[in-house]
């Protein structure tokens, strides 16, 4: 399987208002294959976010400083040069942001929007890339697209902002598509319809899905692969099957019993106790041991490595596989 | 967009009224009789009497009113009682010359305070930054009358390339008039660019903070089109608003600026006017002073409307 997009200890760290570098990001590394959909999981402000926007090239260099390899297609992004990476930003690699209200221009109209992307990365006539940009906007279906691209952002409602902003990311074909929360501002019925249609375009255009959400439900939705961040590092990655068959890591199994489910009628739905590290104080130990049921005192010391509990799982954690814990 | 603007229009209305209102009330409520003033050393009864039937002084203050406004209606504005000259004959004279004047301190102030603050917002923290702020400091901080003779000093007296003072048509001779209306023109701009500077800088950048131009970057689009057709478009409010407001300012005339320049503008007739009891030329300048002030008012509305299609319900 070739992939696509390959992140190598991708580390990202922002400098502080008493100029001391808080690393937000910690050696990350991934692969996201061809037509594959890898989600992204964990709380806010675990760096999943602060992850996608260093593959785009997107974080102000005056403040971010990064490190670690980013291999997109074979480019070694983080050696090309600004002009380059604007080339494929938009074009091979596209992006669809969290909040749908607030990331279309609002004195624009959607179609100027559209077909901006489009002209940007295609030499078309304007008639043409408007023929593209609607065809696009048909294929997010929304309804009466020859009405809405004339429409300014203001009068669509969320989930059709959200429709215009994947129409965007789409319009020319991307290999990648990095979408950071793109449900999370909408309401549960239109957050369905938009996962349904990444879904769907993902098997239309063999586009490679990379999901950032913190909700495991969408995960196991879309996606084939899940990587668990925490506190800025990946605490384990497996397929979705594996992973809520056998979860190895104790900050996994947590956020799993925080899924409200139909069948099962809890009480009270499982929380995990206490609160996400301050990323500038970090536990000496395993990150996750403060808030984990099972630490000990090589837990609390000593940082696990990563490590292969099963073909293509891994976890980071000093007392997988866990199974040896629950019997 | 087009019943907007009529309802802006029809609000215009009650707003003249009122303005009128005002500016003939102010004038009443002032100390001083000007029959008295016009009848001379010797004040004799019999040509006071008279003066006050000539300019219906002698009748009530609610026909005086109408009286006025009637003239306004006609373009007569009465006459100067100093100067003994129609006033809109005056105002014809001076206006010009201060909206010349004017218009140039305002390109003056738009391509120096727009362009700095965009600079210094996309550039911040930098250098670039550091001066453009240091030059808002000195635009605002500056006093006119101070500058205006330092470029006198400078231009006129060391260097003779600007005449020192006078003012001289553009329909007479371009490259004159030009060249004796630059430095008044550059005083009465620098200190707005440095106002307008600093509001372009706050509004760029919080602009180029938002989720939509973050967009534009990932669009992949090049940082000048995203400065310009993402981040500014949506920065304009703040410049349309004070360059509105400032520019009725400048046209209500610059009277420090005109008194050291010798330029014989709208701010020189007032304080002559004022100081000399000249009634009916105040209220004809302060009213069309209030004229210009309710269009910009009108022509900044529609900016807005332009610039933020949100405003188009």
């Amino acid at each position: 399987m070739s992939s696509v997009l390959e992140v190598d200890e991708l580390s990202v760290s922002f400098a502080g208002e008493d100029g001391r570098m808080t690393t937000v990001v910690d050696k990350v590394s991934f692969k996201i294959g061809t037509g594959r959909t890898l989600g992204i999981v964990g709380e806010s402000g675990c760096g999943k976010s602060v992850t996608s926007l260093a593959i785009m090239g997107l974080l102000d260099p005056a403040s971010a400083s990064v490190s670690g390899t980013v291999t997109f297609e074979g480019i070694d992004l983080r050696r090309e040069s600004e002009s380059r990476l604007r080339d494929l930003r938009g074009d091979r690699m596209a992006m669809i942001f969290q909040e749908p209200m607030t990331s279309l221009n609002p004195s624009h109209t959607v179609g100027a929007q559209i077909v901006e992307a489009i002209q940007r990365h295609r030499a078309l006539s304007r008639k043409d890339a408007e023929a593209r940009a609607l065809e696009a906007l048909r294929q997010v279906s929304i309804p009466s697209p020859e009405t809405r691209f004339h429409d300014y952002p203001h009068r669509l409602s969320g989930g059709m902002r959200q429709r215009v902003m994947i129409a965007m990311a789409l319009s020319c074909d991307p290999k990648l598509v990095i979408a950071d929360e793109p449900t999370t501002a909408l309401d549960v019925t239109i957050q369905a319809q938009i996962l349904d249609l990444l879904r769907r375009l993902r098997d239309d255009t063999g586009a490679a899905i990379m999901l950032i959400t913190h909700d495991l439900g969408v995960v196991a939705e879309v996606c084939e692969d899940v990587l668990v961040m925490y506190a800025g590092e990946v605490v384990e990655r497996a397929s979705v099957g594996t992973l809520f068959r056998a979860p190895q890591h104790p900050y996994t199994v947590g956020l799993m019993g925080a899924i409200p489910r139909m069948a099962e009628r809890k009480p009270r739905l499982a929380t995990i106790e206490g609160s996400v590290p301050n990323m500038r104080a970090l536990p000496a130990g395993c990150r996750f041991s403060p808030r984990c049921p099972f630490a000990d005192a090589q837990c609390r010391t000593m940082p696990p490595p990563i490590r292969e509990v099963e073909a293509g799982h891994t976890t980071r954690c000093w007392k997988a596989p866990l199974e040896s814990l629950v019997a | 967009m087009i019943g907007l603007l009529a309802r802006r229009l029809l609000q215009l209305i009650p707003t003249i009224f009122l303005v009128s209102v005002i500016i003939f009330s102010l004038q009443h409520l002032l100390p001083g009789d000007p029959a008295l003033i016009m009848a001379g050393e010797e004040k004799d009864p019999e040509v006071i009497a008279q003066i006050r039937a000539q300019y219906h002084l002698d009748q009530p203050i609610v026909l005086q009113y109408l009286y006025w406004v009637k003239g306004v209606f006609v373009g007569d504005l009465g006459e100067s009682m100093r100067l003994k000259q129609p006033i809109s004959e005056l105002i014809a004279q001076k206006l010009p010359v201060t909206l010349q004047l004017a218009s140039m301190a305002m390109v003056i102030a738009l391509v120096i305070g727009v362009g700095m603050g965009v600079l210094s917002a996309v550039k911040k923290g930098t250098g670039w930054d550091a001066a453009a702020n240091l030059f808002a400091l000195w635009g605002i901080s500056t006093p006119n009358f101070w500058l205006g003779i330092m470029m006198i000093f400078l231009f006129s007296v060391q260097l003779g390339w600007l005449p020192a003072s006078g003012f001289v048509s553009p329909f007479e001779n371009l490259s004159q008039s030009l060249k004796a209306s630059i430095m008044p023109a550059f005083v009465l701009g620098n200190s707005i660019a440095g106002v307008l500077m600093r509001h372009t800088r706050g509004a760029m950048l919080q602009a180029l903070q938002s989720d939509y131009v973050r967009t534009a970057r990932a669009k992949g689009l090049h940082e000048p089109r995203v400065v310009l057709h993402h981040a500014m478009r949506n920065a304009l409010t703040p410049i349309i608003t004070l360059g509105a407001l400032e520019f009725g300012t400048l046209l209500s005339g610059a009277v420090l600026t005109e008194q050291i320049f010798s330029i014989p503008g709208f701010g020189k007739l007032i304080v002559d006017a004022v100081l000399n009891r000249d009634y009916a030329v105040v209220q004809g300048v302060v009213l069309v002073t209030s004229a210009v002030y309710i269009v910009l008012n009108l022509l900044a509305d529609i900016g807005y409307i332009l610039a933020n299609p949100r405003l188009r319900a």
